[in-house]
Parts: C-alpha cells; sequence; structure tokens
C-alpha cells in the first residue's frame, strides 16, 4: 500500500520543492544505466576481473559440484573413503590432485569445499549486514543515549581480535561447521555497525534531509528513502572483502578443530593433510590451503576494485 | 583535549571494557555447560560430583557463579587449569612470555619491512618495484597463515631440515637460566651467544609466517600515504632547494608518511596475537596458542576465559599506547572527538 505511493515519488525530496529535478529518465531505466557505467569502471581494471573471473570459476564449481564429482557416502559433505586408493600423488589415476590418508579424494573435497565456502561467507555476511546495519542506524540515526550504550557495546566487541572471540564463541557452542557460522556472525556485526552509524551521522546533515523534514516527511520515511540508500555503499564494499577474510578465519577455526572432522571443508582439509606433510606427502594441505588461498583473494582484488571506484579519492593509490 | 586527561580517560575506561569482555565470555563459556567434567575423576561418586559442584559454586545460577568468579579475579585466581595441571595464573607468565617472545619479532620484522617496501612502493609508483609491493600487499593479507607455515615447513624441515620446530633445543634450554621466559632475552642475559643463536634459530620460521601477513597490512599502508605525500608541495620545495631526491624521500615524505601507518600498527597487533593460534600449533610453539588450543579440546573453561582476557587486555594496552604515540607525535589530532 505505502509501497506503491512511495515508488512514484522522486527520490529526493529537493524536487518537490522546486530546486532543479533530476532528469526525467523512468526510475529504473536510470539505475540500470548507472549500474552498467559502475561495473563497466570496476571492470576496467584488469585486477578487479581477474578476482571476478575466480569468483565465477569457484561459483560455478560449487553450482556443478554433483555432476562434477559423484559422492560414495550418503552425506555428500563428507570426504569419501576408498582403500584402495590410500595417499595416492597427484596424477593418479582418477585422482587429479591425490587422495588422503583415507583414501579421500581431494579433488572431491575441493569442489565440495567450494559450496560449504560459500555456504559459510554467504550466511556470516547476510546475519553481519543485517544485524550491523540495523544496529548502526539506530544508533546513527535516533542518536543520543541509545547511540551512547551502543556504541560502548560495540567498543568491548571490538576489544577482543576477531579471531580469538569466534575461537572463544565456537568452542562454548560445541565442534560444529554451523556453530562456526554463528560465531563469525557474532563477531562480524560490529563493523558494520560502526561503518553505517558514521555514514549515517554524516548523511543526516545534508540538505535534502533537512528539506524532507521540512515538509513534513516522517522519521521512518526520511530514514528508508533518504538516508539509508546513500549511506550502504562503504558497506557493500566492506562486505565484499569479508566474503572473503570470513572464509580465512572460518578455515582457521577448522583447522584448529572446531568443524567435523572429515567434512569437505578446505581448513579442515588443511588439517587432514598436516600429519602427513611430515611424511612428506604435500599434497593435500598445499592444494587445499590454495583454495582457501584463491578464494580470500579474489575477494580481495574486487573489494579494492569496488573502493576505487566507489571512494574516488582511493583511487589508483 | 589534552593528552593527559585523554590518557587517563581511556585508562579509566579499560577496566570497564575488560569487565564487558568477562561479562561476555563468561555467559559463553557457560553456554556450553557446567564445566565441572574437567574437574571430576571417573571414580568419582555422584555425591562427591555434587560436593565439587556445590564447592566451586557451580549450582548456583550463573549471575552468582560469576561474581564468585569475579571475586576470584580481583584477587588474583583465574581458577584451575585442568590441561596444564596447575592454577591458572601460575601458568599464564611462561605462556605469555612465549607468545609475546613471538608477536613482538613478528612484529617488529613487520614494520622494518612493511615500512622500507611502502616507502619504495609509494615513491616509484606505478613502476615495477611498485607493483611488485601492490601484489605482495594482496596476497599477504590472503593466505591462510596456517597453510603458509606449512608451505614454509615442507621444504625447510621435512625435506632439508634446515630449520627446527619447537622453542629451543633440549640442551641450550638446560644450559642457561629463564629469568623472562623469552628465550632469546634469557640467553643474552646468560651472555651465551650459543644459546641465544639456538633461540633465533627456532623463532625464524613462526616468526617469518607469523609476520607476513602484517608485513603486508603495513607495506599497503605505508604505500598509499607516501603516494599522497610525495604530491605535497612541501615536497616540491626540498627538491626546489636542491636536495637529493633520497633525502626528500627519507627526511621529508616517509617521516610525514609514517603517521596514519602508526595506526594500523597497533590494530595489527591484534593480528598478530590471533595468528599465534595457528602459527604455535603448526611449529609446536608451547605459548598461549597451544594452550587454548589443548583447552578447547579438553573443554577447559577457565583456561579459554583467561585467555581471551589475557588477550583482549594486551590488544587494548597495545592499541592505548599507539593512540597516545600517535597524539604526541601528530600535535594536530583532536583526541575523543
Amino acid at each position: 500500500m505505502s509501497g506503491a505511493k512511495t515508488s512514484t515519488r522522486p527520490r529526493l525530496a529537493s524536487a518537490r520543492l522546486g530546486m532543479p529535478r533530476p532528469p526525467q529518465l523512468p526510475a529504473l531505466k536510470a539505475r540500470l544505466q548507472r549500474g552498467r557505467e559502475l561495473s563497466g569502471e570496476v571492470l576496467r581494471n584488469p585486477l578487479t576481473l581477474a578476482g571476478c573471473l575466480v569468483i565465477a570459476a569457484f561459483l560455478l564449481m560449487a553450482a556443478l559440484a554433483p555432476i562434477l564429482t559423484t559422492p560414495n557416502t550418503p552425506d555428500a559433505y563428507q570426504m569419501p573413503r576408498d582403500w584402495q586408493a590410500i595417499d595416492a600423488p597427484p596424477g593418479s589415476p582418477g585422482h587429479l590432485l591425490g587422495t588422503t590418508s583415507t583414501g579421500g579424494d581431494v579433488l572431491y573435497g575441493i569442489i565440495w569445499g567450494a559450496r560449504k565456502s560459500l555456504q559459510l561467507s554467504v550466511m556470516v555476511v547476510g546475519i553481519a549486514v543485517l544485524i550491523g546495519v540495523i544496529v548502526g542506524s539506530l544508533a546513527g540515526f535516533v542518536g543520543g543515549r541509545l547511540d551512547e550504550i551502543l556504541m560502548r557495546t560495540v567498543d568491548v566487541f571490538l576489544a577482543i581480535p576477531e579471531l580469538i572471540f569466534a575461537l572463544a564463541i565456537a568452542a562454548a557452542l560445541g565442534t560444529s561447521f554451523t556453530n562456526i557460522i554463528l560465531a563469525l556472525a557474532v563477531v562480524f556485526w560490529v563493523k558494520y555497525a560502526r561503518i553505517i552509524r558514521g555514514q549515517i551521522i554524516h548523511v543526516k546533515q545534508n540538505e535534502y534531509v533537512e528539506a524532507a523534514r521540512a515538509i513534513g516527511d516522517s522519521r521512518l520515511r526520511i530514514y528508508l528513502k533518504d538516508v539509508l540508500p546513500n549511506s550502504i555503499t562503504p558497506v557493500t564494499v566492506q562486505a565484499t572483502l569479508d566474503m572473503g577474510s570470513v572464509v580465512l578465519i572460518g578455515a582457521t577455526l577448522s583447522f584448529i578443530g572446531l568443524a567435523e572432522s572429515g567434512l569437505t571443508e578446505w581448513g579442515v582439509l588443511v588439517a587432514t593433510g598436516q600429519s602427513d606433510v611430515i611424511a612428506g606427502k604435500w599434497w593435500v594441505s598445499t592444494f587445499a590451503g590454495l583454495a582457501i588461498f584463491l578464494w580470500a583473494l579474489a575477494f580481495n582484488l574486487v573489494g579494492d576494485g569496488l573502493r576505487d571506484v566507489f571512494d574516488p579519492k582511493s583511487q589508483r593509490r | 583535549m589534552q593528552v593527559r586527561q585523554y590518557v587517563l580517560r581511556r585508562l579509566l575506561f579499560l577496566p570497564l571494557v575488560v569487565l564487558g569482555v568477562s561479562i561476555i565470555v563468561f555467559a559463553l563459556t557457560r553456554f556450553s555447560g557446567s564445566p565441572v567434567a574437567i574437574y571430576q575423576h571417573p571414580d568419582m561418586s555422584q555425591e562427591q560430583i555434587a560436593e565439587l559442584q556445590s564447592r566451586y559454586h557451580l549450582d548456583d545460577p550463573v549471575p552468582v557463579q560469576y561474581l564468585f568468579w569475579l571475586k576470584g579475579a580481583v584477587s588474583g585466581d583465574l581458577g584451575w587449569s585442568g590441561v596444564s595441571v596447575a592454577p591458572v595464573v601460575d601458568v599464564i607468565p611462561n605462556k605469555l612470555a612465549a607468545t609475546m617472545e613471538l608477536a613482538i619479532c613478528a612484529g617488529l620484522v613487520a614494520v622494518l619491512l612493511g615500512v622500507a617496501l611502502g616507502t619504495i612502493a609509494g615513491a616509484r609508483k606505478d613502476r615495477a618495484a611498485d607493483h611488485f609491493v601492490r601484489l605482495f600487499a594482496i596476497s599477504g593479507a590472503s593466505v591462510p597463515i596456517f597453510w603458509f607455515g606449512l608451505l614454509l615447513l615442507i621444504p625447510l624441515y621435512v625435506e632439508w631440515g634446515v630449520f627446527p620446530i619447537g622453542r629451543s633445543s633440549p640442551e641450550f634450554f638446560e644450559r642457561i637460566g629463564h629469568p623472562t621466559g623469552m628465550y632469546t632475552i634469557d640467553a643474552l642475559l646468560n651472555l651465551d651467544l650459543r644459546a641465544f643463536l639456538d633461540a633465533v634459530w627456532h623463532l625464524t620460521l613462526p616468526a617469518i609466517t607469523l609476520g607476513f601477513a602484517t608485513t603486508a597490512i603495513i607495506a599497503r599502508m605505508m604505500r598509499s600515504s607516501m603516494v599522497e605525500e610525495v604530491t605535497e608541495d612541501y615536497v616540491d620545495a626540498a627538491r626546489a632547494k636542491g636536495l637529493p631526491e633520497r633525502l626528500v624521500i627519507r627526511r621529508h615524505a616517509r617521516r610525514n608518511a609514517l603517521m596514519p601507518t602508526v595506526t594500523v600498527i597497533g590494530l595489527s597487533f591484534g593480528f598478530l596475537l590471533q595468528g599465534t593460534v595457528a602459527v604455535e600449533l603448526i611449529f609446536r610453539w608451547p605459548g598461549l596458542g597451544q594452550w587454548v588450543t589443548s583447552a578447547i579440546t579438553a573443554g577447559d573453561q577457565a583456561t579459554i576465559m583467561a585467555y581471551v582476557l589475557v588477550t583482549s587486555l594486551i590488544f587494548l594496552l597495545v592499541n592505548l599506547l599507539v593512540d597516545v604515540a600517535y597524539a604526541y607525535l601528530d600535535r594536530r589530532v583532536v583526541l575523543g572527538g
């Protein structure tokens, strides 16, 4: 009801006050065009493009996992066991990247691990952004005592290094991959709350917000139509960077032993291969770790590219 | 705000933050159930377990348990570490010394190397050296520390045996006294050069592994602030008066570019601290990180709690020091704003 009404109104209150209107393109078309321009600008940087390609490859791998490989256990996210092919080196027939000491195919683990990494990063970043935006908005937009209370809470959360905090939470919740997701979400929202609060306090001082208030728009409406859309950009940059670092920290936690053993998760796979490294069997840990590295690298490259485009001050530094 | 006033305010605020951290972590550890399992013996009867519960107030409501814990903590009792079979406060000094020795060494190398690399890259923007440093910086931030450690171990320990794992060779450990618990310093205090070299030799691989990512972060920050500084007017002025480029960079641009890097150094200390968990596990370094991973496996809550508190406290203090140093270095900074 109110949604239909709002969509026909111009986005900036300044337009309704007789100030110069933006070009008369239909809103959707204008947005699409702006999106095309921005993505063109982002992809012009070769490093960003490389990052996008690696991410696309991982997504494809995750999507096609059941076609690329066939699980031999009821749970596809468990490493297969094949006692005929223990410790096969890379290049063995049927085992391109070799096998583990229980005959698990390393390539299988990496392909199904892509799904686990995708699940981990999307869930953690999704939950963290949601909580962070709500808390940060309340602090920045409402202000006053609420701001003080929320920000002091944020200070306490920031006092514990990320990995150590996540480690303590995951240890308390018990060994499981789901608990790693929960633990990381609890740790990561804080950053977003800070970013969005700062942005909102800055955006709130703009003339168009003043104008919207002057013509009697409700606070919720001002927040949703004027303040939030203009504050969200740094969050998207941070979220892209975090898609990589979440997998990096998540893999560290599962490497330490906080995920179920035998899971097709890259950190677990590195840990599985760790004891064999001493015996000269280098491939399990090396390839699994390489997957984590490429995943994090790709998102870092794209995140950097986005920051260059969205924040012209930092461009080509 | 005056620097002194600011430091005082931060110092007053510090215990409150630590208190907040302790509440969160205590609630978390109790979330996983009563910690009685670590204290009980398999042969104990139900009555004996119940007596154990009541002796350690484990049958009280959680907030009351917390108050008992807090009372103990204030008087210097952080509980019993099941994995070390000793009181937590007795175990901490040794583990802390091991971890700090590793973190400080890695940090020093990272700062020196990061600043040098960042300066070179920033002064030669868009040239080969710059591209190399940028690539290094971005891959450094993406490398899983535990994997990097294994990559170093495979050739240097497993294949060629150039470097050892662990903290020191037994003969050197026994030969010298250990007043500080940091073996390199202990060896120097004992004027034992061979023991010192042995400690450094053991420290090399873990420190490189731990410092790698931090070097990358610092190099990246240093580079971007150098790029900004070299376009400033005062740099042109220095060049115009005929100062050699080397001195322009060293005396003028680098000095100012260091300012924003100082804050990053403080933050990256947290990065170093959390990195020790994986590094200590891989290189069998007997510090806090290895202690907490064994505590997690055993469900030893007193140890986990102490670990989080100690590391947070160090992290907070380092950041306070960095902020104060920053304020002294640059009097234009408005504090507390």
